[in-house]
């Protein structure tokens, strides 16, 4: 779909969005008068109540219940126009704040809502590919020995070594699998050695030394967009949402002239 | 001018409010077809091959002690703090886990989800409920009030004096919806089947009297299932009803869900009574229920240790880890403690009466599993001594949070020191996704650790071979045994033996002994306990008296916070046979690893911002970290009951 590029503009999408919410108001008014002194209590509040009920017990209320419910609501809806009454809404630095953090909210789920296309996410990976590569994984073989000189001793014959509940060996084993295995330090040692079917060491590692056979090695690669498309398009969007904060409000406060006394 | 400028910005507060409301009609989802995919290509081991490290008791800023505390970040802060990314915590301070966790189950409180946030936010002269219009202020006063203010909120709580502004279902209802909707989103786009598993649930924060029942409750399904439902509230509730809420979940959405109780040690010996929660006769009905419902428990946490207690285990010289200031009272310490009911709080007790419950009624309604938590209130779900969070975000890193009372709205006795800097649950699964976490919890194959990632392993059989561990014993354990959490059944003449495996934490501290403790019903009927240790470093040197193998040393520096590994062993294992065992009787048997000493998380915060800590707090100042596993029970056949 080719789309002329102003139709991807935030604020153009800003304008039509609004236009259209104007529009409804306009259309729909207020939908209920806050102002009057009759509540009703419509079939259809009822219905909500009970299926709020509901939805938690997995049951409909019983008759006692519900009526319950409504009295509740009730009086809230009229502790709530009260307030309204006394223009307790005005003024509040509570209501203030709370209404400047809807806004940026606001702001946010546009990012929320818009479509990331492939091209966007393509050019979102390229830009952090570390994020998304594949770990590092590992073939070899481990011998433990508590002591270093055994260790030491035992590289020019290796053969045995001693007990310890850790699999002596590993076949395309994840960095993180190894790192929970036998440590960070193990792993950035074994990154320092040389791919070979020789036995090489000691390495130590939390619970003493290794000699080790380091089979292969190969680097994390960062897979083709479709198979990570939504861990990318998450990240994006939680990026894009913080970019469309600032960007939201950079339009508002720029309509705004601002004198700082000092 | 100003005017046009006017108008320019007219425009745009209506085009985002617009495009808010557009937005709000289309939610975005993951679509659950694509998780499925995704939890399908996991290869399943033959049976648990690594140990899965993870939090089940994480609170963020949708639960309202948590805001009230402070915290600013929410459930998706707290997953990818777990999954190993970097944040900043609400006071400021980067914050990132050295390990990553494997699994993290956020659990806000369903009571006022979300209702310290709305409170905050509300409009100060709409509030005409006194209380809590002056918490409200105090809130908004400092963060100093804002603690106050949520212990008070606490205590209301626990005494049931809550305004009843508080308890307004409807209102409650349609903010809880919007809430839990939006977490149960955010856990979907976290979920890396294989690599990272958000769980959801939340905690049911039952406490009659400021006794302490809270349960974490824990689904094992996505959104599909779980959105069909919202979070029990407990306040106003007793257990049956969240039984029957856990029921009607399942019943209604072909789902599953467990409950996991917590803190025993503050409910004032309500947690694991002898009677049914209505105080009722315990029935094998009702024992049944129970044991369906919560088939592991917290043991350990940032308030404190609910293992074992020197009271009831006058034998046992490790019973006092965690105790100092939680054995005075309940949770808000509106009552204080009794030491008669102290067998109703403590795991091993409970396990015991277990089992004589069993033997009166035909079922054991406390046959449980143990595992570690946090109960963390900062998003952060930290366990270990080195990077404690503290409990809430009024005591993130700081230099006074450890000599600091912390009482819960009362004037007495509890200071920052006695936090523990919480645990984590290790899980035996066959693969890191939600189902497999979830059923390895159901069958009990996990254990509780104080924080260090120690792994564990221990079957039971009747037909292990003497030297089991020169081949593949871990097959061996499941070929011809269980495994933790599971039950044998009376063998005749043969006793039960054991393998028993214990290695150290990779970063952490070499281990001082490995513990088997048994609890059995005698031929009187009363309960009995038993301490064996099995397996310990330098055992040419250590040499038992008495019974008891001496204690392993202490290389803690106070000075600097250190120790070394230069006593203890990097792993301890053996096979054991219980030398006491009577045929038929009805037993439990579980293991305890301790650590050798090392510094506890006030020396790391004396040295670190440069304080003295108290005599007292430095006698507390170096424990031996450790792990439980869960039982595995040895009974005579099971037997009809009258009871169904």
């Amino acid at each position: 779909m080719n789309l002329p590029g102003w139709t991807r503009e935030p604020l153009v999408h800003f304008l039509v969005a609004g236009a259209a919410l104007f529009a409804l108001f306009l259309w729909q008014g207020e939908p209920a008068d806050t102002a009057s002194r009759t509540i009703t209590v419509t079939r259809e509040d009822r219905a909500r109540l009970a299926i709020e009920w509901e939805r938690t017990m997995q049951r409909p209320p019983t008759d006692a219940e519900l009526d319950d419910q409504v009295e509740r609501y009730l009086r809230e809806e009229v502790l709530y126009r009260e307030a309204l009454r006394l223009g307790l809404d005005r003024d509040d630095p509570v209501v203030r704040k709370r209404m400047s953090n809807k806004m940026d909210f606001l702001a946010a789920s546009m990012a929320e809502a818009a479509h990331a296309s492939d091209e966007t996410l393509a050019a979102w990976l390229a830009g952090h590919p570390q994020r998304y590569a594949e770990d590092t994984s590992y073939s070899f073989d481990q011998l433990y020995f508590a002591e270093r000189a055994a260790a030491q001793r035992a590289l020019a014959a290796p053969d045995g070594g001693e007990d310890i509940s850790v699999p002596p060996t590993f076949e395309a084993a994840s960095r993180s699998e190894v790192e929970a295995r036998l440590g960070a330090g193990f792993v950035t040692r074994l990154d320092a050695l040389k791919p070979d079917s020789t036995w090489q060491g000691p390495v130590p590692s939390g619970f003493g030394w290794h000699l080790v056979r380091l089979r292969q090695r190969s680097i994390g690669k960062v897979p083709p967009l479709a198979n990570i498309r939504s861990a990318v398009e998450a990240d994006w969007r939680s990026e894009t949402q913080a970019a469309r904060r600032e960007e939201a409000y950079r339009i508002l406060r720029d309509a705004y002239d601002v004198k700082i006394e000092r | 001018m100003g005017r046009a400028r006017k108008l320019v910005s007219g425009i745009a507060i209506v085009a985002v409010l617009g495009a808010g409301a557009y937005w709000l009609t289309r939610p975005k989802v993951i679509d659950p077809a694509e998780i499925t995919a995704a939890e399908d290509e996991v290869a399943l081991t033959e049976f648990p091959e690594r140990v899965l490290f993870g939090d089940t008791h994480l609170h963020t800023d949708n639960s309202i002690d948590a805001f009230g505390f402070g915290v600013r970040l929410g459930p998706e802060e707290a997953l990818k703090f777990a999954r190993g990314d970097e944040v900043t915590s609400t006071t400021g301070i980067k914050a990132k886990l050295a390990r990553p966790l494997d699994f993290l189950v956020i659990a806000d409180h369903s009571d006022a989800l979300g209702m310290t946030r709305r409170l905050y936010d509300a409009p100060r002269l709409a509030i005409r409920d006194k209380t809590l219009r002056r918490w409200r202020d105090m809130m908004h006063e400092s963060p100093e009030e804002s603690v106050r203010a949520t212990s008070e909120l606490i205590a209301a709580a626990g005494a049931g004096t809550l305004p009843a502004a508080m308890l307004d279902p409807s209102r409650r209802d349609e903010n809880t919806a919007e809430i839990w909707g939006n977490q149960l989103k955010v856990l979907d786009r976290y979920y890396k089947p294989g690599k990272f598993t958000p769980i959801a649930g939340f905690e049911y924060t039952l406490q009659p009297d400021g006794n302490n029942l809270h349960r974490v409750v824990m689904f094992r399904d996505g959104i599909e299932r779980t959105s069909k439902i919202l979070p029990y509230p407990g306040l106003e509730s007793t257990v049956d009803g969240l039984f029957d809420y856990m029921d009607g979940y399942e019943k209604a959405t072909g789902g599953r869900v467990l409950a996991i109780p917590h803190n025993s040690n503050l409910s004032n010996g309500l947690m694991f009574e002898l009677t049914d929660a209505g105080g009722g006769p315990m029935t094998a009905e009702y024992a049944r229920r129970r044991a369906a419902r919560e088939p592991v428990v917290e043991a350990t946490q940032i308030k404190g240790d609910s293992e074992a207690h020197p009271f009831l285990s006058p034998n046992d010289e490790f019973a006092d880890f965690g105790k100092k200031g939680w054995e005075i009272g309940n949770l808000t310490l509106s009552f204080a403690k009794k030491d008669s009911m102290l067998a109703g709080e403590y795991l091993r007790e409970a396990l015991k009466r277990g089992l004589s419950i069993e033997e009166r009624t035909g079922a054991n309604p406390y046959k449980f599993g143990m595992i570690g938590s946090t109960d963390s209130h900062t998003a952060l779900a930290t366990g270990d001594e080195d990077n404690f969070f503290g409990k809430h975000t009024g005591n993130e890193p700081n230099k006074d949070r450890a000599m600091t009372p912390q009482n819960l709205g009362t004037r007495v006795g509890r200071f920052g020191w006695n936090y523990l800097a919480g645990g984590y649950a290790a899980v035996w699964a066959r693969a890191n996704t939600r189902a497999e976490i979830f059923d390895a919890m159901m069958r009990r194959e996990v254990y509780a650790t104080t924080g260090p990632r120690m792994v564990v392993r221990f079957f039971g059989g009747f037909d292990f071979a003497a030297d089991a561990f020169k081949g593949d014993w871990v097959r061996a354990g499941y070929k011809t045994g269980v495994p933790m959490g599971g039950e044998l059944t009376d063998g005749g003449a043969k006793a039960p033996r054991f393998l028993v495996s214990a290695l150290k934490d990779s970063e952490g501290a070499h281990l001082d002994r490995v513990q088997i403790i048994k609890g059995w019903v005698d031929a009187s009927g009363a309960t009995r306990e038993k301490i064996y240790d099995v397996a310990w470093s330098d055992a040419d040197k250590r040499r038992p008296v008495n019974g008891k193998v001496p204690a392993v040393g202490d290389t803690v520096n106070r000075a600097k916070a250190t120790y070394t590994n230069t006593i203890g062993a990097a792993e301890l294992r053996t096979v054991w046979t219980d030398p006491d065992y009577k045929p038929g009787q009805r037993a439990f048997y579980y293991v305890r690893v301790l650590e050798i000493p090392t510094p506890r998380w006030p020396l790391f915060d004396a040295v670190r911002f440069g304080f003295k800590l108290s005599p007292e707090a430095m006698a507390d100042a170096v424990a031996q970290e450790r792990a439980y596993s869960s039982p595995i029970w040895i009974g005579p056949a099971a037997r009809k009951t009258a009871a169904r």
